[in-house]
Formats: structure tokens, sequence, C-alpha cells
């Protein structure tokens, strides 16, 4: 049979090649998709771990103690090299050229190389007392010579001058636009006013293994209120914490892996499924001439084996071309994707030859048994004279229900309870129903579509829809392949659309201010906000007045007091930051455990100069987050403390990109320097315009991949039409000779294409809906109010394009049927 | 017996007279090319009368199926004219070919007649709806009654038998009123009850509707169904018979030596 077998192969490489082809690509798709993922979550690593990533090992003080002293103890270990503590302090720069001095997060730099993470843009760090290498943000050149602003424990003010060495590439991290960042010596930070490090970075001595080096330091530290991680597992942490929940990020990340693995499985036995169901005569003949039925089995399995070896093969290293790829044109210092350089994990070429190779051979398991029960006279019948009835099928409607039903259910668990990992195996189970019951579902819905496009597409039409339903079998096969497509990227659409959503919603009341202009040491100019309002680029002020009031246990208390109307337009959400109207007072929560009062108590305050007599107020009281201070009513604060001034301005940019926005901030800080040199202004609009536009581009680079699914399917349905033509020869030269016209006749085939792919696409789109809705609403109930958004225009486009896809697909199947001589009806 | 045909060789009749469904000048086709050429016809001429049966016979190989695949415009003649009345079918361009054949020709063939997804009244109405025309129903009914497909109007090739398969292709070659109708082997596939069956059909349309009919046969009973038997050999016209039984046409192919 090996002859045999290799004969099969070389006689049928053009019929393989379609095959092939689908394996490639969906290995290409599973390989490209792990990579693009390790490359991603490495890049975020670098760019938020990037301190971390380089050290063996990372001590973090638990209590907030110093451990300054612990650094000798460390760096006696034989397993370490060396010790780099953290010094950090804050210090107001002057930057020539530019009025008035900014804020700077200073951060010591290691002595060792090792531990010493920067990427520089430009020049080098700083290797002495009057040097400092700064972030982009400041916008300062090398050379430039800074006048620096520090304070020391007490709040002493020193001014002392230092010139820029470097630019610090701080690409990828989400934080780098969000002030200027410092990088100087050791020694230089602590001039600047750093104390008592509480984080120390530790590099490895050589031959030293991470765990090791964790594990010694954790020892010689054991009597510490310390926490010893390896540098990786300190950088994760710290990603996680970047991106907030490291849970989501996990789990969206896993539901990723597992969309990609189902699908290319799933399209990969559907294409085979559908090539060796057309060769079932030609197996039949071999059983004829006296192949015995184990015969043909084994070598239609050896034949898939062979295949789906080599083509997963070729697919492995297509899909990590394909990823080197994508990295270099979308990754960058400029793109806020993710994505430097490539890095291959190990398990993904494995994974995906692994994967293909089975799936193939999977696939081939049911069309050879299939084969061997074909009767081999089965050769000699004229093919396909009698529509194939599918078998009933019980077996596949019972599994199909059964992994459908309990899947729904754990997805309404998962829902419920807010739990993604309840709901994605619920997914994955469920969706495997989905694709055994599509077998059944999908001929009718065609047979219905069928009727309505014959309606409306005259004899064409009529006659697709009757092919289309004819082999319903193949037909459910093809359209299985691009429902599959078409569900995951809606789910994924609709998915990221509430994703995105939520997370804005969550944003903006997180911080429900752009930028916050704050007195340093002491008070704003009145007419500052009314300047500030006027400036290019800023749609909203709000003047926040600062005083001082005693509260029910007689101690000061500094309070800010609002206009609510003013202030509420100033503000994206005041979900968190709830104002307070006249005879209320929003307290943070620390405030309200120490006053012992709770939403709706009355809360007496009185003024906070005791050299000025004013009458005390009862206030209602709303509990706020802990992080605002205590807010009152302007009027009312400034009845409890007549010398209350203006303390902060909160301003509401115009929306635009994050670049435009930075450059709004400078003018800002321009504009609050020259009023008043002392004070601080934060913008945390460009971390929410940065957040923004990760989301965005990951969106892109999701569907994008998924994208590739429908592309495979796509594939499919032109595999599937080439190969009706072949099959239909006969038929198709009959309606030639009948009256079809060229025209007609392509028409047909573009019909039948658009049925199926109409059909799968809307379908898939309403069940990949209703997942991505879910998936959102589980993914998203650990971390707050759900949002659900589903984006309607996207939608119709994926649907436009899967069915416009399914047209193309016919163009080269139809010029084939096309030049079938109206002969061939008889001839054959 | 064998009276030959009248022809003037390069110089076709500029008008097809009145009473000729079908007319064939100097109709070559050779197949391949150089060393391995066929030539299936080496130059035809040859008329068909409005109203007449007429047989092809011919031994095998002798180019009848190419002679009317030519004739009926399913393929394309290497040299030579082939007229539908007034229409040159050989200067017409692929569409309005199409066009034509689904107006003016139909076929019966020996086997794979009917589309297997319709059933039996949308086959025979199918060249109809492909050119956008209604089949009258008056004579719609009468070619079925004819032909005794009323009941079997709804059921798909597969649930019908082969010589009720070959009755769906004859009615839905009649519907339309062709100019002519050609059936090639229509009886190959049939036993000689439902090929008696189908021949007897052929003729009754021929007599009492006056449709021009031409049949390829290699059954001498068949050919005596016709009123006229044309006989091929070698891509050429090798004689022809008028009124022909069962013996005088086995006796003529015997002259040809099959
Ligand atoms: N497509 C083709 N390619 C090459 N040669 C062909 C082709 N079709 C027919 N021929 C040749 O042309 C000649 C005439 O063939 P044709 O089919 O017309 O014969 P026929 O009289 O119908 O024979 P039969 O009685 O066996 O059906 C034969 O020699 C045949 O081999
Ligand atoms: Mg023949």
């Amino acid at each position: 049979m090996r002859s045999v077998l290799i004969a099969q192969l070389r006689a049928h490489a053009a019929r393989l090649v379609a095959s092939t082809l689908a394996i490639v690509i969906a290995v290409g798709f599973v390989v490209a998709t792990l990579v693009l993922n390790a490359t991603a979550r490495s890049t975020v690593l670098e760019a938020v771990g990037a301190q971390y990533v380089g050290a063996a090992a990372v001590v973090t003080s638990t209590d907030g103690a110093s451990l300054a002293d612990d650094v000798d103890t460390l760096a006696g270990l034989g397993s370490v090299a060396a010790v780099a503590p953290s010094y950090e302090t804050s210090v107001q720069a002057g930057i020539p050229g530019r009025v008035g001095s900014q804020y700077l997060f200073v951060e010591s730099v290691a002595d060792d190389a090792a531990l010493r993470w920067q990427r520089m843009t430009e020049g080098a760090l700083p290797d002495g007392p009057g040097e400092v290498a700064v972030s982009e943000r400041a916008r300062a050149e090398v050379g430039d010579v800074l006048t620096v602003t520090s304070y020391d424990e007490t709040g002493g003010e020193s001014t002392s001058e230092a010139t820029v060495t470097g630019i610090v590439d701080l690409s990828g991290d989400p934080q780098a636009g969000l002030f200027g960042r410092a990088f100087v010596t050791a020694d230089q930070a602590r001039q600047w006013g750093a104390v008592d490090p509480v984080e120390l970075r530790v590099a490895a001595a050589p031959g030293a293994g991470d765990e090791q080096v964790r594990s010694d330091a954790a020892t010689a530290l054991g009597d510490r209120q310390v926490e010893v991680l390896t540098g990786s597992e300190r950088a994760d942490e710290a990603a996680a914490n970047m991106l907030g929940n490291a849970m989501a990020l996990t789990a969206v990340l896993l539901v990723f892996g597992t969309v990609a693995v189902v699908v290319a499985g799933l399209v990969i036995a559907n294409t085979f499924a559908v090539l060796l169901a057309q060769r079932t005569r030609e197996l039949a003949l071999l059983r004829c001439v006296g192949a015995t039925a184990r015969q043909v089995r084994r070598g239609v399995l050896g034949e898939a084996l062979v295949t789906g070896l080599v083509s997963s093969a070729t697919g492995a290293v297509a899909g990590i071309g394909l990823a080197a790829l994508v990295s270099a044109l979308v990754g960058g210092a400029e793109s806020p994707i993710p994505l430097a350089g490539i890095s291959v994990p190990w398990y993904a070429p494995l994974a995906g030859v692994v994967v293909g190779t089975l799936v193939t051979f999977l696939a081939a398991l049911a069309p050879a048994r299939a084969a061997t029960r074909v009767a081999p006279l089965a050769a000699l019948r004229p093919v396909d004279q009698a529509p194939l009835r599918s078998r009933p099928g019980v077996l596949r409607l019972v599994l199909g229900l059964l992994l459908l039903l309990p899947g729904v259910g754990l997805m309404a668990v998962g829902v419920t309870a807010g739990d993604v990992l309840i709901a994605l195996p619920g997914g994955v189970l469920s969706f495997l129903g989905v694709v055994l019951l599509a077998q059944r579902g999908v001929p009718p819905v065609v047979a219905a579509a069928g009727r309505l496009a014959g309606r409306l597409g005259g004899v064409p039409a009529r006659l697709a829809a009757g092919n289309a339903t004819r082999n319903p079998r193949r037909t459910a096969a093809t359209a299985t392949a691009l429902l599959i497509g078409v569900t995951l990227t809606s789910a994924f659409v609709v998915g990221a659309a509430s994703t995105r959503a939520t997370a804005q919603a969550g944003l903006a009341a997180e911080f429900p201010t752009d930028v916050v202009v704050e007195g340093f040491s002491g008070e704003l100019p009145a007419t500052l906000v009314g300047t500030l309002a006027g400036t290019e680029g800023v749609e909203r002020g709000a003047s926040v007045l600062a005083g001082t009031v005693t509260g029910p246990d007689g101690e000061p208390t500094g309070a800010y007091g609002v206009d609510r109307d003013e202030a509420t337009a100033a503000l994206r959400s005041t979900e968190d930051l709830v104002l307070p109207g006249p005879g209320q007072a929003s307290v943070p929560e620390w405030l309200a455990q120490t006053w012992d009062v709770a939403d709706g108590d009355r809360l007496t305050l009185g003024g906070g100069d005791p050299d000025v007599e004013v009458p005390a107020r009862e206030l209602t009281v709303r509990v706020i987050d802990a992080d605002n201070p205590l807010l009152l009513d302007a009027a009312e604060l400034r009845a409890l403390a007549p010398d209350a001034a203006l303390g902060q301005v909160w301003l509401r940019l115009a929306d635009s990109d994050p670049e435009r926005q930075v450059d709004v901030v400078d003018r800002i800080t321009d504009v609050v320097a020259e009023a008043s040199p002392d004070s601080q202004v934060t913008g945390l609009v460009t971390m929410r315009a940065e957040i923004d536009e990760i989301l965005d581009a990951l969106l892109l680079v999701v569907t994008g991949l998924l994208g590739v699914a429908v592309v495979i399917a796509l594939i499919g349905v032109g595999n599937t039409l080439a190969l009706s033509v072949v099959e239909r020869r006969q038929e198709n030269g009959l309606l030639r000779a009948l009256g079809l016209t060229r025209g007609q006749l392509r028409g047909l085939l573009a019909w039948e294409a658009v049925l199926v792919a109409g059909v799968a696409a809307v379908l898939g789109v309403l069940i990949g809906g209703a997942y991505g809705l879910i998936g959102a609403a589980s993914l998203l109930g650990e971390i707050g109010t759900i949002v659900l958004d589903v984006p309607w225009l996207q939608i119709g486009v994926i649907v436009a394009v899967a069915t416009a896809a399914g047209l193309l697909a016919s163009v080269l199947p139809a010029r084939r049927a096309a030049r079938t001589a109206p002969v061939a009806a008889i001839a054959a | 017996m064998s009276v030959p045909v009248m022809t003037v060789p390069g110089e076709p009749p500029a008008a097809t007279p009145a009473g000729v469904a079908v007319r064939a000048a100097g109709l070559r086709k050779t197949y391949g090319k150089g060393e391995t050429a066929v030539q299936a016809l080496a130059g035809v001429d040859v008329t068909f009368a409005r109203g007449g049966f007429t047989a092809i016979m011919g031994p095998s190989g002798s180019g009848k199926s190419t002679l009317m695949h030519c004739l009926a415009g399913l393929d394309t003649a290497t040299a030579g004219q082939v007229w539908l009345g007034d229409t040159e079918l050989t200067a017409l361009r692929d569409d309005a070919l199409t066009a034509l054949r689904r107006q003016r020709i139909g076929f019966v063939f020996q086997a794979f007649n009917l589309l297997p997804a319709l059933p039996a009244r949308e086959n025979i109405v199918l060249p109809m709806q492909l050119a956008g025309s209604r089949p009258d129903p008056v004579w719609f009914d009468d070619v079925v009654a004819r032909l005794g497909l009323r009941e079997r109007l709804g059921h798909r090739p597969h649930e019908l038998s082969g010589g009720q398969q070959q009755r769906v292709a004859i009615a839905r070659a009649l519907l339309p009123r062709p100019d002519v109708v050609f059936a090639d082997e229509p009886t190959g596939n049939l036993d000689s009850r439902s090929g008696a069956e189908v021949l007897g059909l052929l003729r009754s349309s021929v007599r009492e509707t006056g449709q021009t009919v031409v049949m390829v046969t290699h059954d001498p009973s068949a050919a005596a169904y016709a009123d006229r038997v044309v006989l091929l050999a070698d891509g050429r016209l090798a004689g022809e018979l008028t009124d022909p039984t069962a013996e005088t046409v086995l006796d003529a192919l015997r002259g040809l030596g099959a």
C-alpha cells in the first residue's frame, strides 16, 4: 500500500494544496498568536518591569522601614554580585528656555552595570553628582543645565544645578507621559532628599540562579518585614499592577489562546473532511480492484499524517515569520502596542506542529471509516445522482446538546458570579456544542434563505439554493468553518467594545479630573482659573477653595470647597467623587472612621481658626473613597474659614490624542509657572488617553488575528465550490446545453457562495454577539460596574465583509465552471 | 438504393429554402493537432426538412455525435457552416448561441438528462425559465399528458425509472416548441419496451404537432421509427434511406462494413 500512498500523494498534490494551505494558515495562526502573546507579554514586562527583569531578586520592605542597612548583609552573600538600593524623591526643575519649573520624579541609578536597566535614546546615564538623565517627557536636551529645587525631610528648600547627560527611553510604559522622570546616582538622590530605600535589587554572582539568590536573600533577611521575589516575579507583579488586574489579563490571554487552538482545529477538520468526502468514489475503486478495507483506511490515514506533518511544520515557520513581521510593522518606539522584537517560546512551534498533525489525523479518521464502509460498487455508480441525505446523526445531536446545555449553564453561573474562569469553560463547551449542532441547524436556514434568494435572483439563484442544500453535510461543514470565524470575531468585537466602555467609565470614575493645578506651598492667585479656562485646549475649569475646619473630635483638618455645578462640569465622572451641595459634606472613608459617621448622619463642623469666631454648621454626611479630601460646598467652607483661598484648579481638556494633550498640559504648566511658580500640575488626562489607545490597538490586533480564521474559512468556501464544480461538471454542461449563459453559470455559483457565507455570517454575528456580551459581563464582573456596548457598525461590516469575501471565493471556481463546454454533459 | 445528397461544394445557397429546418455545408471537425489530429467530420453537407424525423446512423466512431453537437450549437465546427432556419449558428458568439439553444433547440441525451436537485416539473420548464418566458399552460398540460407524466411531476429524477426520466427529457425538449429536437441515443440505456415507448412518443410528436426531430442511434429497429436515415462513415455522408425498416437499415449498415 505504500506505493499507492505515495502515488496518491503525488497524483493529488494539486488537490492537497488546498488542505495543506488551510493547515499551514491555521498552524501559522496558532504559532503567530502564541509568539505574539509571548512578545506582547515580554514587552509589557520589559517596559513596566524593566528595572526588575535584569535583577536576580528584589527585596521589598512590607512595613515601609528602611532597607539601607541590609545592603551590606546581602552584598556579603556568596550568590550575590551586587545590590542596588532604590532611592526615590521628587524635585522641581527649571529647564532652559521654559518658564517656571516642572515636577520630576527622581530615581537612583544602580552602580552595577547588571542592574542598570535604562535604555538610552541618547547620551549616557550619570556617573556622579551634578549629572542627571531624564525621560523624554521632561523635554530637556543633552547638555542642558537644570535648575533643581529640592526639599529635605523637614521641608527645607535648596537649589542646585545638574547637567543632562542622557535621555532615557521609557516607551511601552503607559505612565511615561504622566510626568518627567530623572535618573541620578544614589548619592545625588540622597542629596536631593531621598531617604530610606524600601526596595533593593540584587544581581546574581556568576553561576548563581535567580531562585538561589532569592532563597539566600530570604534566609539572610528572615527576621525582617520584607517580601523577597525573583526579578521576573517582581516584574510580573509590576506589569500586573500596571495593567490593573492580573487575573483579567491572564484570563484574556487564556481566552485568546484557547480560541486560536479551537478555531484552527475545527477549520482543519472541516477542510480535510470535505476533501476526503470527495474521494469516496476513488477509494471505492481501490476496493473494487482488491484493496482490503484496512489497507484503504491505513492509506488514507498515512496520507493525512504526512500531509499534516509537512504542512504543520511549514505553518510553524510561517507563523514565526508572520509574528516577526507584525512585530516589526506595528511595534516600535512610537507605537502604543506593546511589541518589541520577538520572543519565541519553545512551546509555540511544538504546539503548532502537534495540534496541526493531530487534528489533521483525527479529521481523517471519520472519512477513512466512511470510505471503508462504502460498497466497492459505489465507484461504478454515476456521481451524485441521488441527492445525499445526511444520516439522522442522533449521536451528534445528543452530544451537541450535552455540550451546549451545561456550557450555557456554566456561562450563566459565570455571569452571575462575575467569574470568567467559570464562564470560559462554559463558553468552550457550549461553542463545541454549537459547532456540532450547526451540522443540523445550518442547512434548514440555508434552505430558507435560498427560498428568499430564489425570489430575488431568478433562475440562477433558485438553482443555487437547490445546490446549496443538496449535500447538507458539506454545506454545513463549509458554513460551520465560516461560522466559527465570524462568531469569534464578533464575540471579540462586542466583548472589546463593552470592555472598553466599562474601562472608560471606570477610569473616569477613578480619575475624574484631567488636570489638577495645586499650590505647592500655599495658595494660588484667584485669577488663575479664568486664565487657565481661556488656554487653548482647555474645555472647562473649576476653582477649589482650600481652608481649615474643626471636626467633631476638636482637631483641625483641611477641607476643600467647591461649587457643585461648576465642578461637575469640569469632571469626567462624579460616580466615585460625589460632590457636596449646600448643607452636605463629602467625607473620605478614613475621616469618617475617625469621626465615627456614616452616610446620612449629621455632622457638626466648627471654624478652623481658633482666633476667629464663626458659628458651627451642621451638615449631612456622604462617605466617599479614601483617596479624596474632605469636600464641602464653597459657601459653607467660606463661612467656616473666612480666609479660605484658591487651593486647586480642576481642568477638563478637550478630547484629542495623547500627544496633543501633552502639549496642552505643557502650556498649562507654563501659564501656572508664571502666575504661581510654586505650584504643581498633574495631568492624568494623558494616561487615560493612552490606555484608550492601547485598548484600541489591542482590539485591532485581536480582530486582525481572528480575521485570519475567517480567511481560512473562506478558503474552505472556495474549496467546497471548486470541488462542487469538478463534481458537477456534467450537470453544468447540461445546464449550458439547455441555455444557461456563462454569466448565469457564474451567477449560480456566486449565489451559492453568498447563501452559505451570508447565512454563516449572520448566524455567527448573532451567536458571537451573545458570547461577547457574556464574556464581557463575566470578565468585568470582577472589576466593577459593567457597561455593555454593541458596536453595530462593526457588526454590520463583519457581515458585509464575510459575505462579500464568500462572493470573492466563488470567482475562481466560477471561472472554471464557465469554461465547461456544453458537450461535457454528454461526453462524460 | 443510396441516393447522393445534392451538394454545391464551397458555394452554399444564400438563403435556406422554406421547409428546411437545419442545414450544414462543408462541415469539418478536427480534434487535436498535428500527428494526433483526428478528423471526426471530413466535410459534411446535409439538410433536415421541417416536420421530418431523421435518424443518423453509422459505425462507432463515424462522427455521429460530433455531427449532432455541431448542428445543435453545442460544439464549434473547425470549418463549414450550420444554419438553423435563417440563422447561421457558426457565426454566433457564445451568449447568442446559448440564448438560441434554450429557445429554438431541444435536447434529449442518452444519460444524465436531468438536474438531480430539481423535481420533474422544474426540469421540464427549466429552459423556458432560463429564457425568462412562461410555458403556455394548455400546451404544458398537453405535452405532460401525452408523455404520461402527470402523476410524476413532483418527483425528483432519482425517484423515476430510466424510461420515465427520458420522457421527462422529451417533455422538456418539446415544451418551448423548438425548431428542432436533437436526440443522441435516447434509448441507449433503456430496455426494449421503454425504448419503443420513447420512440413512439418522438414519432407522434412529429406526426401530430409537426415537430422536427433528429436522432442519433445504433439500433436499426429504432431507426425504423424515422422517416429518413442518414448514414455516416469516417466523418463523411455515406448515403441515406427514406421510409426505413429495420431490415433495410441493417442492409445499408452492412454495406458500410459495420
Ligand atoms: N473530444 C474529443 N477529442 C478527440 N477525439 C474525439 C473527441 N470526441 C470524439 N473524438 C473522435 O472523433 C471521432 C468521432 O467521434 P464521435 O463521438 O462523433 O463518434 P460516434 O459516431 O458518436 O461514435 P459512437 O457510436 O461510439 O458514439 C472518433 O474517432 C472519436 O475518437
Ligand atoms: Mg456517439
